[in-house]
C-alpha cells in the first residue's frame, strides 16, 4: 500500500509533463536504468564530476546536456547522443570508457528514451521519501500531560495519554480486570510461568490498596524474571547456540552470553550501561574479575549472528560479517534498516552509502574473526581467572612432561646405539641415529611422539566467550554496489548524519570507535535508542508496540499510534536511570495495563484492532511459556538456574552433510536453557512461532495453524505432561470433585463450577467405558481416563491463552 | 503495482492452517474467508498465460559434473593431463591441477541427437523431452552458499525459497495438501532455509517429508498419528475440547484467534486421515512401481521419492522437491569420480526416466515442469589425487522438461573444456525468472514488501530466456 501510494505520489509530482509516467514506467527506470546510470555514468557525469559539462543524474540535466548538446531527445533514441554514445555509433564518442554496455543494457536505455525518459524529480520525491525531518530522527519532545475527563480511571500519567486518545473519539476504556485474571496475566508476563495456588490465594486475601503493586514487586525480584525478560532481549540479539547458515557448528560458549543477559536483567543493570557493554565491553575498565568477565561476554552480541563460514572469498566473508553486525546494530538500537546502504543509498530512509561505510569502518577495525579460511573461526576472548591460570599451568606441565619423556627416550636410545656402534668398532656415528634404532624402539618412539602431538593439538577448553577485540584501525572505502573489488572514496568512520540530537563522536586513529558509537547511542538526546527500547517493552507487555514495526522506525515503518506517550515514556525511562524494572512498575501499575480483555461493545465495533488500547489484548502463550507451563502443572519442571545443555563441543557440527541430527532437546529445564539451534529449532518451538534466531526480532508472530493442533493432540511431550498431571492429581488426597477443582486451579488458576465438574465426570466415565475391552485392569483404566481428561484440559484454549 | 497484497500479519493471525510444517488450504479457506475474505492459499490468476502449473525439482545435491553427463568436450579428451589453457577463476574452492578427461563415453540419442554419457542409459531414451542448458552459472563455490542460491536466489541472506514464492504467487489447487513439499531434503547447507518462507507469511513455507538422513520410506509429516489413543477416544477428546473452548469463549467474548484455534483442531483431526492416503504407495500397480525402480534396492529409495512426487503433482501440489543426497554429499566427487558418479547415476537414472514416462503417459508432462540439477557443476581439472573434480559454479548443465519448454533442445554452451559458461549464459537468477515465467509469473512483479523494500526471488537480476519456450 505504501509502495503504491508512493508511486502515485511520484507520478503526481511531474505536473509539467503532458503524460506523466506510469508507475510501470517509473519502475522500469528504477530497476533498469537508474542502476546503470549510477554504475557506469555518474562517476564522471554526476554530482561530483561533470566531465564535458555533462550530468546524467536528473531529467533536466540530461535534457540540458553538456558540451556536445542535449544528451537525450525523449521519444527519439536515434537522435539522442547518449544512445549514440553507448552504441559506439560514432568513433569519437564511445561511452562508457570502461567498456561497452551489454546489448541488454543498451536496449534498456533505448526503450527508456522511447517511452519519454521518465526520471522522477529528486528535489521533490527525494525529499518526500528520504525525509531528514522524519519524526524518528528528531530528539523526543517533552509532551504535556494531556487533560482528560475521566480523572478517576486514569491512575497514572501514562493512563492520561491513553485515555485522551480514547476520549477524543468518544470511547471509554474497558473495566478493570478481576484479581484472578490480573495475577495470571502479570505472572506470565513477568516470569513466564503460571501463578501457584498459594500465590493466587495470597493475592485474593490481600485487601491492601497496593496489593497488586506488591505482586509486581515480588515477581520483579524473582530470578525467574530474568529468565523471561532476558529471553526477550535474546530475541532481539538473534541469540543462538549454533551458527546456522552454511556450516552449522556449535556456539559452544554462547550460553555465557545468555546467562549474562539474564543476570543483567535480574540485577536491573541500567540499560544504557548494558548497551555500552554489548558493543564495547572489552574496552571498558573493570573493578574486578567478575566485571571484566561480564563485559567481555557482553560483546558476544556482535559475534553471535549467522556467518557464511565457508565463503571462499575472504574479503567478501569479512564484509558479509560486518554487514550482518551493522544491520543488527541498526535494527536493534536504531530501529533502522542500514543493510540497504551497503550497495546503494537507502531508497526510503535518508541513509547514504557513505553513512554505511562510515559505520562499517568501526566494525572492520574490530576483530570478530580469527581466520577467514573455510571453515572460518570466530574470535573468542579468554576469561582470565585463577581457574584459567591453573588449567594453563597444568596443561603446560603435561606438555613439558611429555616432551621430556620423548627427549629422555631419544637420549637413552641414542646412547644404546652409540654403545653398540662403538662395540662394533664404528668410531664415527651418523648424524641421525634414529634410523639405526631397533624396530621396537622406533615404534615406541612414534607412539610417544603421537601422544605429544595429540596433546598439543587438544589444549583444554579454557573458559572463553564469543566476543570481539580491537583490530587494525582503518577507514573504509565505499564498495561500489557492495563489490569489494570496486572501491570508491574512503569514508572516515562516523555515525549517520541524519540522526539528530547528540554531537557526532570523534573517531581517532587508535581505537575502532565502538565505545564512541555506544556512547553516542546512549546520549539522552539521541532520538532513537530510548524510543526503540521503550517501544519494545510496551510491545512485550501489550502484544503490540506503540510503533508496530518494532525494528523499523524509518520512513517505511509505521508511525506511532501515541507519539506523545512514546516520547514521554522514553524521557521518563532515561530520567529513571534507564531502569527496566522501574519501567515495568510504571506500566503494570497503570489502569491501562489492568483493563479487562473484554472490550465495551463500542470499542469492539470501532477499534477492533485495539489501536487505542481500550482493552487488554488476549494473547497466546509464547513457545517457552507453553512448554514451561506444561512442565510446571504436571509437576516436572526443573528450575535449575543457568549453564549449558548443549551436548556438542564448541565448533563441532550440529548438522553436517549426513543430515544426522546431533541436537538434543530432552530436558525438563526451563525452555530458556534448551539450545537454540539455527536451522533446527526445537519443533515445538518452531510450531509456536519461536522467532528466526538469525535476525533481530522484537515482535514475534502469533500464528494459529493446524500443525500446532496436531502437536497438541499427538506429541509424546503433551501426552506425558497430561500423564504427569493425572498422576499428580490421583496421588493427592480427597475425592474426584476436589481433584477436578485442583486440576482447574493448577491449569487455569480458577475454581470449577459444579456443572463443569459434572461434565468432566461424565467424560471420565465414557473414556473408561471405551477402554473396557482393551484394558482389563480398572485402576489402569481410571488412570488412563484421567490422563485423557488432563490432555483435553491442557489442549484447551483456556490453558494456552492469557487474558 | 505489487502482487497480491496480503498483510503478513493478517495472514499469520487469521490463518488456521499456516505453517510450521504443513499447510492445508482448506483449513484456511474455512477459517479465514469467514473472518476477512482473504485466503492466502486460494488459487490466484497468473500474470500471463501459463504453460506450466507446477514444478518438480530433482535436486542433485553436491553438484554433478557437466563434462561427464550431458556436455561432452572432445578437447578435454585430447588434452587430458595438460594444463588448462586459460586462467582459472579468481576465487576457487580448492586448488585443482591439470585437465582430466571424462571416464565415460558419450553418444547421441533420440531424434534430437542430444549427447548423453553412458552414465544415464535410461534417461538417454527420453532425451527428446529434455531441454538442456549448458551455460548455467552461479556465484558461489561452496555448498552452503550455492545450495541457498539455487533455492532462494541469495547466498548470504535468509530469503524465501522458490517454492514459497510460487505458492505465494499462485496459491494451491488442492486445499487438502500443502502447496509446497520437499521430500528428504538435506538439513545441511542452509537446511530449512532452503524451504523456508523467510519473511513471506508462514503459510508459504515448504512442508518437509523426512530428511536426507532417513530412507524415503520413513519420510512422513510429524505428529500425524497418535501412538496411544484410539480414534474413538480421540473423537471423545475432541468433543470435550470443543465444549470447553466454547464455554471459555462465552467468558472472553468474540475473539478471532480463539475461534481460529478451535477450527484448527477439528481440521487437524481430519487431516490425520487425509494425508496418509497420499503418502501410501501400495495402491500403485506393480508395473508402475517397477517403472520407478521400486523393485530394485539400488533405485528403490530415489524411485519412491519420484513416485511420491508424481502423486503430489497429481493431487495439485504446486512445488515438489525431491533431493538426491546420501550421507556423503552424494554428487560431491572431489576424489574417486568414477565410482562416485557411477553409483549416483545408477540410483537416479531409471527413476527419473520412469517419472518422465509416467507423467507423459498420464498427460501431465505438458503442464508439469521438471527441473534437474545440482547447486553447481564440477571442474574439468583434476583434484584429489587426480581422480576427482572440484566445485564449479562458473559453468555447468541443468535440464528442464515438460511444462512448456522445447524438448530435445540444447541451449547455450560452455567453453571448449567445459569450465566457464560461454555462449548465451544463463545465471541462476535467469533460470528462476524463466521458470516463474513458465508458471505465468513475471519475476519483476512477484514482489513482497518487507523491512522497507520490495523483495523478489531474483533480487535486482534475472532475464527470462524465452528461447527455451516451446
Amino acid at each position: 500500500m505504501i509502495g503504491a501510494l508512493l508511486c502515485m505520489l511520484l507520478a503526481a509530482d511531474e505536473p509539467a509533463r503532458i503524460a506523466p509516467p506510469t508507475a510501470e514506467q517509473l519502475r522500469f527506470f528504477e530497476t533498469r536504468v537508474r542502476p546503470l546510470l549510477v554504475e557506469h555514468c555518474q562517476k564522471c557525469h554526476g554530482s561530483k564530476k561533470q566531465w564535458a559539462g555533462l550530468r546524467l543524474d536528473s531529467r533536466e540535466a540530461l535534457l540540458r546536456g553538456g558540451d556536445s548538446g542535449a544528451a537525450i531527445v525523449p521519444g527519439e533514441p536515434a537522435k539522442s547522443l547518449l544512445i549514440r554514445a553507448v552504441r559506439h555509433e560514432d568513433e569519437k564518442l564511445k561511452m562508457p570508457e570502461d567498456g561497452k554496455l551489454s546489448d541488454r543494457q543498451i536496449a534498456d536505455l533505448v526503450r527508456w528514451v522511447e517511452i519519454g525518459a521518465p526520471f522522477p524529480d529528486a528535489s521533490k520525491t527525494g525529499a518526500r521519501s528520504r525525509d531528514p525531518k522524519h519524526w524518528a530522527f528528531q530528539p523526543p519532545t517533552v509532551p504535556a500531560i494531556p487533560a482528560v475527563k475521566n480523572g478517576d480511571w486514569s491512575q497514572t500519567n501514562l493512563d492520561k495519554f491513553v485515555l485522551a486518545k480514547l476520549e477524543a473519539v468518544g470511547l471509554s476504556p474497558a473495566e478493570k480486570a478481576d484479581k484472578r485474571t490480573l495475577i495470571r496475566r502479570a505472572t506470565f508476563d513477568l516470569i513466564g510461568l503460571p501463578p501457584t495456588s498459594a500465590e493466587i490465594d495470597a493475592f485474593l486475601a490481600d485487601d491492601r490498596s497496593d496489593a497488586f503493586a506488591q505482586v509486581v514487586d515480588r515477581l520483579l525480584a524473582s530470578p525467574a524474571y530474568g529468565e523471561r525478560w532476558g529471553r526477550h532481549w535474546l530475541d532481539v540479539a538473534r541469540y543462538a547456540d549454533s551458527n546456522g547458515l552454511d556450516e552449522n557448528i556449535a556456539h559452544g560458549n554462547a550460553w555465557r552470553y545468555r546467562d549474562h543477559v539474564v543476570a543483567a536483567f535480574n540485577r536491573d543493570q541500567p540499560i544504557d550501561r548494558f548497551i555500552v557493554e554489548q558493543l564495547a565491553g572489552d574496552l571498558l575498565p573493570a573493578a574486578d574479575e567478575a566485571q571484566r568477565h561480564a563485559q567481555l561476554i557482553a560483546t558476544g552480541f556482535l559475534s553471535i549472528g549467522p556467518k557464511v563460514l565457508a565463503e571462499v572469498d575472504p574479503s567478501k566473508m569479512q564484509m558479509d560479517i560486518v554487514d550482518e553486525q551493522l544491520d543488527s546494530i541498526g535494527r536493534v538500537f536504531l530501529g533502522l534498516t542500514l543493510g540497504c546502504a551497503r550497495c546503494h543509498d537507502h531508497k526510503f530512509d535518508p541513509i547514504e552509502t557513505a553513512d554505511y561505510y562510515g559505520l562499517a569502518g568501526i566494525l572492520k577495525s574490530t576483530r570478530t574473526m580469527d581466520t577467514y579460511t573455510k571453515v572460518a573461526k570466530w574470535h573468542e576472548n579468554e576469561l582470565p581467572s585463577a581457574t584459567l591460570t591453573a588449567m594453563r599451568a597444568e596443561y603446560e606441565a603435561q606438555l613439558a612432561t611429555k616432551k621430556k619423556i620423548v627427549e629422555e627416550f631419544v637420549a637413552q636410545a641414542d646412547k644404546q646405539v652409540r654403545e653398540k656402534l662403538a662395540a662394533d668398532g664404528n668410531v664415527k656415528p651418523p648424524d641421525k641415529l634414529e634410523t639405526l634404532y631397533p624396530d621396537a624402539t622406533k615404534a615406541e618412539l612414534t607412539k610417544l611422539r603421537e601422544a605429544l602431538t595429540t596433546l598439543e593439538k587438544n589444549p583444554p577448553n579454557y573458559p572463553a566467550a564469543m566476543g570481539v577485540a580491537e583490530d587494525k584501525i582503518i577507514d573504509l572505502a565505499i564498495h561500489v554496489r557492495g563489490n569489494p573489488l570496486k572501491l570508491g572514496d574512503v569514508v572516515p568512520r562516523r555515525t549517520p548524519l541524519v540522526v539528530g540530537g547528540p554531537q557526532p563522536p570523534q573517531f581517532g586513529p587508535t581505537e575502532s570507535g565502538r565505545r564512541q558509537l555506544a556512547e553516542w547511542l546512549i546520549d539522552p538526546q539521541h532520538p532513537l535508542t530510548a524510543r526503540v527500547l521503550v517501544n519494545r517493552v510496551w510491545r512485550w507487555h501489550f502484544g503490540r508496540g506503540l510503533v508496530r514495526t518494532t525494528e523499523n522506525f524509518g520512513l517505511l515503518g509505521e508511525a506511532p499510534s501515541h507519539p506523545e506517550l512514546l516520547d514521554w515514556l522514553a524521557r521518563r525511562f532515561v530520567a529513571d536511570g534507564w531502569s527496566l524494572k522501574s519501567l515495568h512498575r510504571l506500566i503494570l501499575n497503570s489502569g491501562t495495563y489492568q483493563q479487562s480483555s473484554s472490550p465495551s461493545a463500542e470499542v469492539a465495533a470501532r477499534d477492533p484492532e485495539n489501536r487505542l488500547f481500550g482493552r487488554f489484548n488476549v494473547r497466546r502463550l509464547e513457545a517457552e511459556e507453553a512448554r514451561d507451563s506444561l512442565l510446571a502443572v504436571s509437576g516436572q519442571l526443573d528450575a535449575t538456574f543457568g549453564g549449558t545443555l548443549l551436548k556438542v563441543k564448541n565448533r563441532d557440527y550440529l548438522f553436517d552433510h549426513t543430515s544426522i541430527d546431533k541436537t538434543d532437546y530432552t530436558s525438563s529445564r526451563r525452555s530458556l536453557y534448551l539450545p537454540v539451534i539455527r536451522n533446527n529449532i526445537f519443533d515445538l518451538f518452531q510450531l509456536l512461532d519461536f522467532p528466526d534466531p538469525a535476525v533481530p526480532s522484537g515482535d514475534r508472530a502469533m500464528t494459529t495453524v493446524a500443525p500446532q493442533a496436531l502437536m497438541m493432540l499427538n506429541s509424546d511431550f503433551v501426552m506425558q505432561s497430561a500423564d504427569g498431571l493425572a498422576a499428580r492429581l490421583l496421588g493427592e488426597p480427597g475425592d474426584d470433585d476436589q481433584r477436578l477443582s485442583r486440576m482447574h486451579v493448577l491449569a487455569y488458576g480458577r475454581e470449577t463450577s459444579a456443572e463443569e465438574r459434572q461434565k468432566h465426570l461424565a467424560f471420565l466415565i465414557k473414556v473408561e467405558q471405551s477402554a473396557v475391552a482393551s484394558e482389563p485392569d480398572p485402576d489402569k483404566r481410571r488412570r488412563q481416563a484421567w490422563s485423557v481428561l488432563c490432555h483435553v484440559i491442557l489442549a484447551a484454549n483456556e490453558f494456552i491463552y492469557v487474558r | 503495482m505489487f502482487h497480491h497484497r496480503i498483510s503478513r500479519r493478517r495472514a499469520l493471525k487469521r490463518s488456521a492452517a499456516g505453517f510450521g510444517s504443513l499447510a492445508l488450504a482448506s483449513l484456511l479457506s474455512e477459517t479465514t474467508s469467514a473472518s476477512d475474505g482473504v485466503d492466502p492459499l486460494a488459487v490466484r490468476p497468473p500474470h500471463h498465460v501459463a504453460s506450466a502449473k507446477r514444478i518438480i525439482f530433482l535436486f542433485m545435491s553436491g553438484g554433478p559434473s557437466q563434462v561427464d553427463t550431458f556436455d561432452p568436450k572432445p578437447l578435454l579428451d585430447r588434452d587430458d593431463g595438460k594444463p588448462l589453457p586459460f586462467d582459472k577463476p579468481r576465487v576457487q574452492f580448492n586448488s585443482t591441477g591439470n585437465l582430466l578427461k571424462s571416464p565415460w563415453r558419450f553418444r547421441q540419442h533420440g531424434d534430437s541427437g542430444l549427447w548423453v554419457s553412458e552414465l544415464f542409459p535410461h534417461l538417454a531414451q527420453r532425451v527428446d523431452d529434455l531441454c538442456m542448458i549448458h551455460s548455467m552459472h552461479g556465484t558461489n563455490a561452496a555448498h552452503g552458499g550455492a545450495v541457498m542460491k539455487v533455492h532462494t536466489g541469495s547466498d548470504n541472506f535468509i530469503r524465501p525459497s522458490i517454492g514459497s514464492w510460487v505458492s505465494y504467487g499462485l496459491g494451491t489447487e488442492n486445499g487438502n495438501l500443502p502447496a509446497f513439499v520437499t521430500i528428504c531434503p538435506t538439513l545441511a547447507f542452509g537446511g530449512i532455509n532452503n524451504w523456508s518462507s523467510a519473511f513471506l507469511p508462514a503459510v508459504y513455507q515448504g512442508t518437509a517429508f523426512g530428511d536426507a538422513s532417513v530412507p524415503s520410506e520413513r519420510a512422513k509429516v510429524r505428529y500425524i498419528r497418535n501412538s496411544r489413543l484410539s480414534r474413538e477416544v480421540q473423537q471423545l477428546q475432541l468433543e470435550r475440547l470443543g465444549q470447553l473452548n466454547r464455554e471459555h469463549q462465552l467468558q472472553t467474548g468474540p475473539e478471532a484467534s480463539l475461534e481460529a484455534r478451535i477450527n484448527s483442531f477439528e481440521l487437524a483431526f481430519r487431516m490425520q486421515s487425509e494425508l496418509p492416503k497420499v503418502e501410501d504407495l501400495s495402491g500403485e500397480s506393480k508395473a508402475t512401481q517397477q517403472l520407478y525402480g521400486l523393485d530394485d534396492p539400488v533405485t528403490a529409495n530415489f524411485g519412491r521419492m519420484c513416485l511420491m512426487a508424481r502423486r503430489f503433482a497429481e493431487s495439485g501440489v504446486r512445488f515438489i522437491q525431491v533431493t538426491h543426497n546420501d550421507n556423503k554429499v552424494q554428487w560431491d566427487q572431489h576424489a574417486d569420480l568414477k565410482n562416485g558418479h557411477e553409483k549416483n547415476a545408477r540410483e537416479v537414472d531409471l527413476p527419473i526416466a520412469g517419472l518422465l514416462a509416467d507423467l507423459k503417459a498420464r498427460g501431465m508432462l505438458d503442464d508439469t515442469l521438471i527441473w534437474w540439477g545440482g547447486e553447481f557443476g564440477r571442474t574439468p581439472t583434476a583434484e584429489g589425487g587426480n581422480n576427482g573434480r572440484d566445485h564449479n559454479p562458473d559453468g555447468f548443465t541443468m535440464w528442464l522438461a515438460g511444462g512448456g519448454v522445447k524438448g530435445g533442445f540444447r541451449y547455450g554452451s560452455s567453453d571448449d573444456y567445459g569450465y566457464y559458461a560461454a555462449e548465451n549464459k544463463v545465471h541462476i537468477h535467469d533460470l528462476h525468472a524463466t521458470m516463474l515465467h513458465l508458471l505465468g509469473l513475471d519475476h519483476e512483479r512477484l514482489t513482497y514488501r518487507y523491512a522497507g523494500r520490495d523483495f523478489r526471488l531474483t533480487d535486482v537480476e534475472g532475464n527470462v530466456v524465452d528461447d527455451l519456450f516451446a
